[in-house]
């Protein structure tokens, strides 16, 4: 037992105290990842590996290199011992789930960089344990808070990311993954000789960005490829979906479909591009354009791979709803097979509602019976919309209308589309709202970019190619053109959205 | 979470006064324990699932759902509810006729549901709660979308009494003059005053002038 006295001897001064520096406790944390991996290569603990008390004597928060490491030997021992994958101490309710679940929710977030990837496989074995238990959800919460409690950022994308995303599909916990989705991504783990932070090299230290520490190395992610890539944006704008957001949603999908390819195009972004078109008819009323970033080929491409969905959206776009039935009808079997029934279902429902919004642009004002009329100038879109249903588009928001009853029961209410508004202050706070997201999305960006600028600036690349190209612009020139412009027109489109 | 799951526990939120973002935060916490319930490791003296507990649970989370307005989110915990109890238990079963009844926007089905059918002693006060709050959100609502409305077409959006509306009984008119509507008695008819609500935001000028500073700032 004398090594595990050693263990809990060296436990015991692993919290780091106030005045140890960044290199000293890099240094004694490398050492005692290495005495622990060196331990268990040598099978110098197995004695203890059946010992249900041994993690015990060791305090997950303090120490949570020396925990995982026995945690791991205890599941690695249990699965040797049983021969099956997941025994029931692996699964929920099982000794092992409750440990591993509760170490996930309390570790320390610094040591862990030096495990990274014990920690990554602590997680995946929580998913899959879960996953084979059928309680995704179990492990869709676990995963969600580790994830925060390694990188509140949640900056730098990582196979955990891809994790989340599919386990809270699969649990149906949509709202479980919004804390990470709503962060945007600004790094993919690198090389840490391309790291920003490269001169620095304890993995201790506070950071600006967690891009120091979530690195190639580190092994808090697995090597990613771009379908993890795609997958994320993918998953992530089909959790948007199912909670009905469909700007979020549309920004995601059109992520997985505007990333850059030299190969064919991944039938990924296929799956995007098709959700795309949809959940743009569901929103807007319209196919809407895919991010300028998008290739034009592969927008010709795109486009030659989803013809089913481009007739479905120009049947709705024309307003035409025989047709845009006829199209539905026709292509059964296609929305069945890419699972988009629902959301082709959706799209019929909403065509009532875009025909009322359309209709703004003609008339000021008319009454009810005029627009449900079965010969009416609308081409009967609107031939079954009742007058409760027109309500409810303009208290859900989507009908920028008023109604108004007239004195006579048997005379018709009359349907007041708006020309101005709600007052200003109603804008004005929802506007201020979106400003201050924005403003920190914008903040997070100006950062990273800073952080970008400063990479380049110092690599050899940039260095190179500043040499080889004499006309390249000042910093200073740069900085003010770019100033100049960018404030300008955000203050344009701010005035445009409020007009 | 400092207490478990448990029907107490449980009841003591549903008639205290937390914030609505409150309770769905607190019950958030406490679906992985009723999951791991609902797979048969229920109280230490069942040993086994305990449906009286579950149903209160899922009901009452269904409640918080509806109350911070997750109205996609509330279908979702309907699905994840443990089948063996969402298709036999009788709140539960009322929580789906209810979150039908709201994702169609049937006011008069709404409070019908939320007043007549039969919902167990605990979860009252939180039924009650969403009843008020459905109220207040509709009359808002309501307030936006109409310039004219008879009374008692806008006696069913808020779960009046129809009969007393369609009599012009003045109690009724009154529940809509003291929020500023005009009762017009020649035509009949209510004209609302829009209600807007404040937002929690600070001053929205200063956002605006704020964010406008810091894109000076950086891009400058």
């Amino acid at each position: 037992m004398s090594i595990v006295n050693d263990l809990i001897a060296a436990s015991e001064t692993l919290p780091r105290s106030g005045r140890i520096s960044d290199e000293r406790y890099d240094q004694k944390l490398k050492d005692h990842v290495t005495r622990l991996r060196q331990l268990l290569s040598n099978n110098e603990l197995n004695h203890v590996a059946h010992d249900e008390s041994l993690l015990d004597q060791f305090d997950p928060s303090k120490d949570s290199i020396t925990y995982l490491f026995l945690l791991q030997l205890q599941i690695h021992n249990l699965r040797e011992t049983t021969s099956e994958t997941f025994p029931a101490a692996l699964l929920p309710l099982g000794k092992l789930w409750s440990r591993s679940a509760h170490y996930l929710e309390i570790f320390n977030p610094v040591q862990v960089r030096y495990a990274g990837h014990e920690w990554r496989q602590l997680i995946e074995l929580v998913v899959q344990a879960a996953q084979a238990d059928s309680k995704p959800l179990l492990a869709a919460r676990l995963v969600k808070g580790a994830m925060l409690r390694l990188d509140p950022s949640c900056a730098v994308f990582t196979s955990t990311h891809l994790l989340l995303v599919q386990l809270c599909l699969a649990a149906k916990a949509y709202t479980c993954a919004l804390p990470v989705l709503e962060k945007p991504i600004y790094h993919i783990p690198i090389l840490p000789s391309r790291s920003p932070f490269r001169s620095l090299q304890s993995l201790c230290a506070e950071y600006e960005s967690s891009v120091a520490f979530v690195n190639d190395t580190t092994g808090l992610s697995s090597t990613l490829n771009s379908q993890d890539y795609l997958q994320y944006f993918l998953y992530g704008g089909m959790i948007y979906m199912a909670l009905k957001k469909w700007d979020e949603a549309l920004n995601y999908l059109g992520t997985a479909i505007s990333m850059p390819t030299k190969g064919p195009i991944s039938m990924v972004a296929v799956e995007a591009y098709k959700k795309f078109i949809l959940v743009g008819l569901l929103d807007k009323g319209k196919t809407c354009s895919l991010p300028n970033s998008t290739a034009t080929q592969v927008v010709k491409t795109l486009q030659s791979l989803v013809k089913p969905y481009l007739d479905l959206a120009k049947a709705f776009e024309q307003g035409d709803r025989i047709r845009l039935e006829a199209e539905i009808d026709a292509a059964q079997g296609i929305w069945s097979a890419d699972k988009n029934t629902g959301l082709v279902f959706q799209v019929l429902n909403a065509f009532c509602k875009h025909s009322l919004v359309k209709i703004k642009k003609v008339v000021a004002s008319l009454s009810v019976a005029e627009l449900t009329a079965p010969i009416s100038p609308f081409q009967g879109n609107l031939s079954g919309i009742t007058e409760s249903q027109i309500a409810s588009l303009i208290m859900a928001g989507d009908l920028d209308a008023t109604l108004a009853h007239s004195q006579l029961h048997s005379s018709s209410s009359i349907l007041r589309f708006k020309a101005e508004s709600l007052p200003l202050l109603f804008h004005e706070n929802e506007a201020h709202a979106d400003l201050q997201t924005q403003g920190k999305l914008m903040e997070g960006l100006f950062g990273s970019m800073e952080q970008a600028n400063h990479r380049l600036g110092l690599s050899d690349e940039f260095i190179d190619n500043t040499v080889n190209r004499q006309q390249w612009p000042s910093a200073g020139g740069m900085k003010s053109e770019m100033g100049g412009a960018t404030g300008l027109e955000m203050e344009e489109d701010i005035m445009g959205d409020l007009s | 979470m400092e207490l478990p799951l448990s029907i107490q526990q449980l009841s003591k939120l549903a008639e205290s006064n937390v914030s609505p973002s409150q309770l769905f935060g607190i019950l958030s916490q406490y679906e992985a324990d009723a999951r791991l319930v609902s797979a048969g490791c229920g109280s230490p003296e069942t040993g086994s699932a305990d449906p009286e507990l579950l149903s209160f649970f899922y009901a009452s989370f269904f409640f918080a759902h509806l109350l911070t307005k997750q109205i996609p989110e509330a279908r979702a915990l309907t699905q994840r509810m443990p089948e063996a109890i969402r298709l036999q238990d009788p709140c539960l079963k009322n929580c789906l006729i209810l979150l039908r009844a709201v994702w169609q926007t049937q006011h008069a089905q709404v409070y019908q549901i939320l007043r007549n059918l039969q919902w167990p002693e605990n979860l009252q006060p939180l039924v009650r709660r969403y009843d008020s709050f459905f109220q207040d959100q509709t009359l808002i609502s309501v307030s936006t979308s109409y310039e004219a409305i008879r009374l008692p077409a806008a006696a069913v959006y808020l779960g009046l009494d129809l009969a007393a509306a369609e009599q012009e009984d003045p109690t009724i008119i009154e529940k809509f003059t003291q929020c500023g509507w005009k009762w017009d008695s020649e035509t009949k008819l209510l004209h609302p005053t829009p209600i807007i609500v404040p937002s929690t935001v600070q001053k929205a000028t200063n956002g605006i002038h704020d964010a406008m500073a810091m894109l000076g700032n950086r891009g400058g």
